[in-house]
């Protein structure tokens, strides 16, 4: 397969709004300030023109203060910049600086104006007003009422280079506040009906072989109009082949060269009967090119003789290829339609099923999920992938928990579907089918036999009942009795304050609720309408939706015990705070360090610190670049969507584990096992793993896996889903492995020209980056980097030789211009070490761990605090690696000393 | 009110609950006469502002610098736009100077700002010239702007930083819908309350806002100064709620126009997106609800949608790269073109009261802050419409370092905007006009 690879000249991949926090640059640049060397870079070449005689452009650089200390002089400064970077100067008729003094000089100014603007924008420590970022406030509702709803119609607050904790990035405008007041009508309303619905059980299983008459006789009448076509032409040759007809059917045969063409004149012949009396219609009979077309379904029909044959085909049934093919398409995807009277909420999916004989090991995995707008098509992504380890015989039941939101119930989204892995989500089946065909006459073996499914509500009980509502204690029915004021009153007191983390309402603001409730009432509202109203003014107040930490004057003040137990539940659950927690603050206990430490361990080894673990590293290494682009599936069949999501899983799930067993930081940069499923297993070659389950598996010595670096979701998004993007991958390591985030992509560099006709490996194209100071300023640190990564192919799987194919402008392949090598992953790191392949890189990296380590706390800083980590938090981050750093950099040691520092607990 | 059905309203349309049941409409009969009398004298000012994120490809759609003038050779990028070619020009030169990042296309274009330029912030931006005109040219109309947006899609598409092209007078980003589906029900939905019904949930509205003030102000009292700032903005959004409210009370009665077009499915994106967005915004001009529209367009679906792979950012690297790159970016671009030259067929051909044309109204903006990779200088610029006096037809080259900003004031003040300055202009471009 050809592949090529990208050349991306200057400055491609440097992600402008990358995340994360430069370091302070060490040496020879104090942070935002250029030194008396650069002073000489600039009297040398820009003096002539720009010094005290001549004033071009009214500008001069012999005024200009080495140190970016204010916003003019960075300002002056990034013209000099942009105009080193454009090419612009020095002008052309002037001498030129050489190459190698130009690219450190841009080198030093780039990221000395990196620490200038930050320096310049450092917030020193405040963090502004905290807003719930659209996931904290999906998740407040839903432990507030237990309810889910889309908040897709609010801004999702990522995709800006800080995380979507910040609070100055967390804006309020337009109708977002009719927005928040629209949707806690529509929450206030889904748990209303799932407090007041009766709590009967609710269960439905479907057998799936229930389906199978219609499908036998859809496959019956198939295989019989087969067996009609070619019973009509066989009578139709027979009659021209008659003695007698022959100089008729010469005269016909002038008209029609081929047989088909020759039974379209059947009524001439003497003796051909109609398709009528074979069953056919009229429409058939007069365009015989419709019984044609039934008789060269021969494959459909080899299928379904094969499909027949099948065991247990009386209990259950097999799931096919899709595509319009044969009969048997239709069981491509069993389901199952959710009873109507089976109402929003929590419920248990159960699938009984089991691999076919013989069903190869890759094929032996299943997804589920629920049909959308575009059924169980390519638009709609499974919601779980599962393996199946079971047979015919004795058959798995795979248990999946499901939340059928009310969303779903009022359009109609009620069926869930099975399918085989992967056969939906690319377009590699018309292949696979032609191959199967080629291989065994009859098509694709069928690899998943289904006995049934089902579905079961998850009971609610009055101890699960969601503690908003336990709070409020009043009916929530449309026709209540008349509720004495001091009892409604008091219900919203208690409402409120469960709402507002703890802290109680003020007085004025339940009299203006209880008016609000009265006013509502005396407009001819119902008493459900009132409560409502009233109670989605506390869930669109202010109180509600910013995380408020009073001010007493203008010093720093420490947290009182309920802001701490907020922000650290929206830390590490992106949740409010629980009773337990709650209570702890209301006992002044919170503060004292040693149980605030227990309370963090409580909350890490909790479920919902899941909230915790996808936002943060999502959004640290930047994984939404997977959504990116669309995996080539042609070039990379086994990269399919199941085998994407596990992917970007086992990034999670590893990082889960260290918080687990607080495990080395550093293992991400290079370890002896990997935390991989089954299905993650079988795409990376290790064998011996089965089931959904993420664990440590051991490698293999010598296995290039273990740690990032070895992950196919890391490598993946270093592509753009067809080649390697070797840059993109320079950059992210420098950025999140190292801790030296080269300079956001300058603009106006000057492109090179195309290069496409040219035949030159990936390294000799990637070369030329370097042959401009703009280019080679940060490419010398990118590059080498990147292509010590070669080995590893757009998907993440290791490769040893790479091919690339010339091609003319209207980019057709030029003959004879294919060139394949092997690669060589060797090079060396910018004034540093060389290696000799990747694992001598990825060893270099691992050595780097201190780097990795304040990379990671800043990070934590950032996203911990809601505020830029910046040059202020120096102090801070050295503090929290020196303590992680005593145990060889344990992984919750991190969360420890932040959450025990003064920043955590300070306002 | 009927709550079920109004939260059916909301799932539909994804915007406010509250806000359509209770706004829409009558049906027409007596109340029509409490609609603000049209206005018969000369036909109103309407400005449309279009932004396409990733640039353009650098040796297809700019014309030839050296043809200045009404007599250039359109290159194959514009070549859809070939039956207009006389009523929009090409402006090459407009620079926003203090933008300096690559992937922004979108978060300074109609602001001209400089990110950096507020000390101890680590973002800084300033309002979006369609903000200034809706703040004269929307007082008339049932919306005095609307701010179009293509959601998740934006992420991919090279915008920058923002919710829309869209910044408000703080400085802060502005958001509207995001599918032709809102777009579609925030214009047009209708509904049959009746009047009076309406008039109580209009008062009831104005209750639940003063509570979330007073919320607000109790709240206020205790926060620091920092603190405060960021709860201005929940401040805002209530005024900004009030304000719609007063102009809902001033409209209240007067049906909802026609929209002339079916409602739109929801499962599309890309190109048919774009261009049912385009027949939404047609629609809203001719019924006279907005005069002020801005689109940030979909790039990353866009490209999907005409089947190419590749995508977006890299698509916008093109150079250096295979031919299949730079055949993306080309395609994209007659894409493009071919939409936007869709637009200024239906703007022709929507006629105005007194027997003109919308376009004789209209002045169509549709650029990027990038022109190609991550190159800056030479915003693509082509301007449409004979709404503010401009000079079509032309293949304009202003002189260097020319603010971008100073294009935005010209049109301002061809539109009747009368502003001092936009952003970092340094005057307006006589030049542009005709």
């Amino acid at each position: 397969m050809p592949t090529r690879v990208t050349l991306r000249l200057i400055y491609v991949s440097l992600l402008l709004f990358a995340a994360g926090v430069p370091a302070a640059r060490a040496a020879e640049t104090p942070a935002g300030a250029m030194t008396e060397r650069h002073r000489v870079f600039l009297e040398t070449n820009c003096l002539g023109c720009h010094g005290p005689e001549k004033q071009k452009g009214k500008f001069r650089v012999d005024e200009l203060p080495l140190a970016m200390a204010d916003l003019p002089t960075a300002e002056r400064w990034q013209k000099i910049l942009n105009a080193l970077n454009s090419g612009e100067m020095p002008p052309e008729d002037e001498t030129q600086p050489a190459p190698e003094a130009k690219a450190n000089f841009l080198d030093d100014l780039s990221h000395a104006m990196v620490a200038a603007r930050q320096r310049l924008g450092d917030q020193k420590g405040v963090i502004a007003l905290r807003r719930l970022n659209r996931r904290e406030y999906a998740n407040t509702l839903r432990d507030l009422l237990g309810v889910h709803v889309d908040v897709s119609a609010l801004p999702a607050d990522t995709g800006g280079p800080n995380f979507d904790t910040v609070g100055a990035n967390l804006f309020v405008n337009g109708n977002q506040f009719e927005i928040y007041e629209a949707l806690a009508h529509e929450a206030l309303e889904e748990a209303f009906n799932a407090a007041t619905a009766a709590p009967t059980a609710k269960k439905f299983r479907h057998e799936t072989e229930k389906t199978h008459p219609t499908f036998l006789k859809r496959n019956r009448d198939s295989l019989d109009a087969v067996d009609r076509a070619n019973r009509w032409i066989k009578a139709v040759d027979d009659a021209a082949a008659l003695p007698e007809n022959a100089a008729l059917v010469a005269k016909l045969r002038e008209i029609a060269a081929t047989d088909d063409a020759l039974r379209y004149h059947w009524q001439k012949i003497p003796g051909a009967p109609s398709a009528k009396t074979f069953g056919f219609n009229a429409e058939a009979e007069a365009n015989p090119a419709i019984i044609y077309r039934t008789r060269d379904r021969t494959e459909f029909v080899r299928y379904d003789e094969y499909y027949l044959q099948l065991p247990a085909l009386d209990r259950g049934t097999y799931l096919t290829m899709p595509g319009g093919y044969g009969g048997t398409g239709f069981t491509a995807d069993q389901g199952l339609a959710i009873p109507k009277d089976f109402a929003p909420g929590d419920y248990v999916v159960r699938i009984c099923a089991g691999a076919a004989p013989g069903a190869p090991a890759e094929r032996r995995y299943l997804e589920f999920g629920l049909k959308g707008f575009a059924g169980a098509g390519p638009g709609t992504p499974a919601l779980s992938t599962h393996h199946l380890t079971g047979t015919i015989e004795a058959p798995d039941v795979i248990k999946i928990p499901f939340t059928f939101t009310r969303q779903s119930a009022e359009r109609n989204h009620r069926n869930l579907f099975i399918r085989e892995r992967g056969v939906l989500d690319g377009d590699r089946i018309q292949q696979q089918i032609r191959a199967a065909i080629a291989r065994n006459g009859h098509g694709p073996d069928v690899a998943i036999w289904i006995d049934w499914i089902e579905i079961e509500r998850v009971p609610v009980s009055p101890e699960t009942m969601a503690p908003g509502l336990r709070a409020l204690d009043l009916p929530l029915v449309a026709q209540a009795e008349d509720i004495p004021p001091a009892k409604l009153r008091g219900a919203f007191a208690q409402f409120a304050q469960e709402a507002f983390r703890g802290v109680p309402a003020t007085d004025a603001s339940l009299d203006r609720l209880v008016r609000l409730y009265d006013s509502r009432r005396a407009s001819g509202g119902t008493h459900r309408d009132a409560l409502k109203q009233a109670l989605a003014a506390v869930l669109s107040s202010p109180r509600f939706l910013y995380r408020a930490e009073p001010e007493a004057g203008t010093a720093r003040r420490s947290l009182d015990g309920l802001e701490l137990a907020t922000r650290l539940s929206y830390f590490l659950w992106g949740s409010p705070p629980d009773h337990t927690l709650r209570d702890l603050a209301a006992a002044g206990k919170l503060r004292q360090p040693e149980i605030l430490a227990t309370e963090a361990d409580r909350l890490l080894d909790h479920p919902r610190s899941v909230h915790f673990v996808r936002p943060f590293l999502g959004q640290w290494l930047t994984l939404d670049r997977l959504d990116l682009f669309q995996f080539n599936r042609k070039l990379y069949p086994k990269f399919d969507d199941s085998v994407k999501s596990a992917a970007r899983q086992e990034v999670y799930e590893t990082f889960a584990a260290l918080l687990r067993d607080n495990g080395r930081l550093g293992e991400l940069l290079g370890a002896d096992h990997v935390v991989i499923n089954a299905l993650l297993a079988d795409y990376y070659g290790i064998p011996g793993v089965t089931g959904d389950a993420f664990r440590k598996v051991p490698l293999p010595a010598g296995s290039p896996r273990g740690g990032l670096l070895g992950m196919a979701a890391v490598m993946a998004m270093g592509s753009n889903g067809q080649h390697t993007n070797p840059v993109e991958r320079g950059a992210w390591v420098l950025r999140k492995l190292l801790h030296e985030p080269p300079p956001p992509a300058p603009a106006n560099v000057p492109e090179l020209a195309r290069l496409g006709a040219q035949l030159l490996t990936a390294r000799e194209r990637l070369h030329l980056h370097q042959q401009e100071p703009q280019c080679a300023n940060c490419h010398r640190k990118i590059d080498p980097i990147g292509f010590g990564l070669e080995n590893f192919d757009a998907v993440g799987q290791w490769r040893t030789t790479d091919t690339y194919q010339a091609r003319d402008e209207a980019g057709k392949p030029l003959p004879n211009a294919q060139k394949t090598w092997t690669i060589d992953a060797g090079g060396a790191l910018h004034k540093g070490p060389a290696f000799r392949d990747y694992f001598e890189l990825r060893s270099i990296i691992a050595a780097r761990q201190e780097n990795f380590a304040r990379g990671f706390a800043s990070a934590l800083i950032e996203y911990a605090l809601g505020r830029p980590c910046g040059f202020s938090d120096e102090p801070l981050i050295a503090s929290i690696v020196a303590q992680a750093g005593t145990k060889s950099f344990a992984t919750r040691d991190f969360i420890h000393a932040l959450i025990r520092s003064k920043e955590f607990s300070s306002k | 009110m009927n709550a079920h059905r109004s939260r059916r309203h909301f799932l539909r349309t994804g915007t406010a609950l509250i806000a359509l049941p209770m706004f829409e409409s009558l049906g027409f009969r007596r109340f029509a006469s409490a609609a603000p009398a049209p206005v018969a004298a000369a036909r109103p000012k309407r400005m449309v502002f279009l932004g396409f994120g990733w640039g353009v490809t650098e040796q297809s759609w700019f014309p030839d610098v050296a043809q200045k003038g009404a007599d250039y050779t359109l290159p194959s990028g514009l070549a859809p736009l070939a039956r207009h070619k006389s009523d929009f020009t090409i402006v090459q030169g407009l620079v926003n100077k203090d933008v300096s990042g690559g992937h922004s296309g979108s978060t300074f274009w109609l602001t001209g700002a400089n990110e950096f330029g507020e000390p101890g912030q680590s973002f800084h931006n300033t309002i979006s010239v369609d903000q200034v005109a809706a703040d004269t040219l929307g007082k008339e109309t049932r919306f005095d702007s609307l701010i179009l947006d293509c959601g998740a899609a934006a992420n991919a598409s090279g915008h920058g930083q923002g919710l829309s092209l869209s910044w408000d007078a703080r400085g802060k980003p502005m958001s509207g819908p995001k599918t032709p589906v809102e777009a579609f029900h925030r214009l047009f939905a209708q509904d049959s309350t009746p009047i009076e019904a309406q008039k109580t949930m209009l008062r009831q509205r104005r209750s639940v806002l003063d509570n979330a003030r007073e919320s607000a102000r109790e709240l206020q009292r205790q926060l620091g100064k920092t603190d405060n700032a960021k709860l201005d903005e929940y401040f805002q959004g209530i005024r900004d709620i009030e304000t719609r409210l007063s102009r809902d009370e001033r409209w209240l009665g007067a049906p909802r126009p026609a929209p002339g077009l079916a409602e739109p499915q929801s499962s599309l994106a890309g190109y048919e997106e774009i261009e049912l967005m385009y027949d939404i915004m047609i629609a809203a001009l001719r019924t006279d609800s907005t005069r002020v529209l801005s689109y940030r367009q979909p790039v990353s679906t866009l490209l999907t949608s005409l089947d190419v792979r590749i995508d977006a950012h890299t698509m916008s690297h093109y150079l250096g790269k295979g031919p299949e790159y730079l055949e993306a970016s080309e395609k994209r671009d007659r894409a493009q073109s071919e939409l936007l030259a869709g637009f200024l067929d239906k703007l022709k051909a929507t006629a105005e009261p007194d027997g003109s044309s919308l376009f004789d109204h209209t002045t169509v903006v549709y650029g990027s802050n990038i022109r190609t990779g991550h190159n800056l200088d030479s915003c693509p610029t082509l301007l449409a419409g004979r709404g503010a006096g401009l000079r079509l037809g032309h293949n304009l080259v202003v002189s260097k370092d020319t603010p971008l900003c100073n294009a935005w004031l010209t049109l301002l003040r061809g539109s009747g905007v009368a502003v001092e300055r936009h952003g970092d202009s340094s005057g307006t471009i006589p030049l542009l006009l005709a």
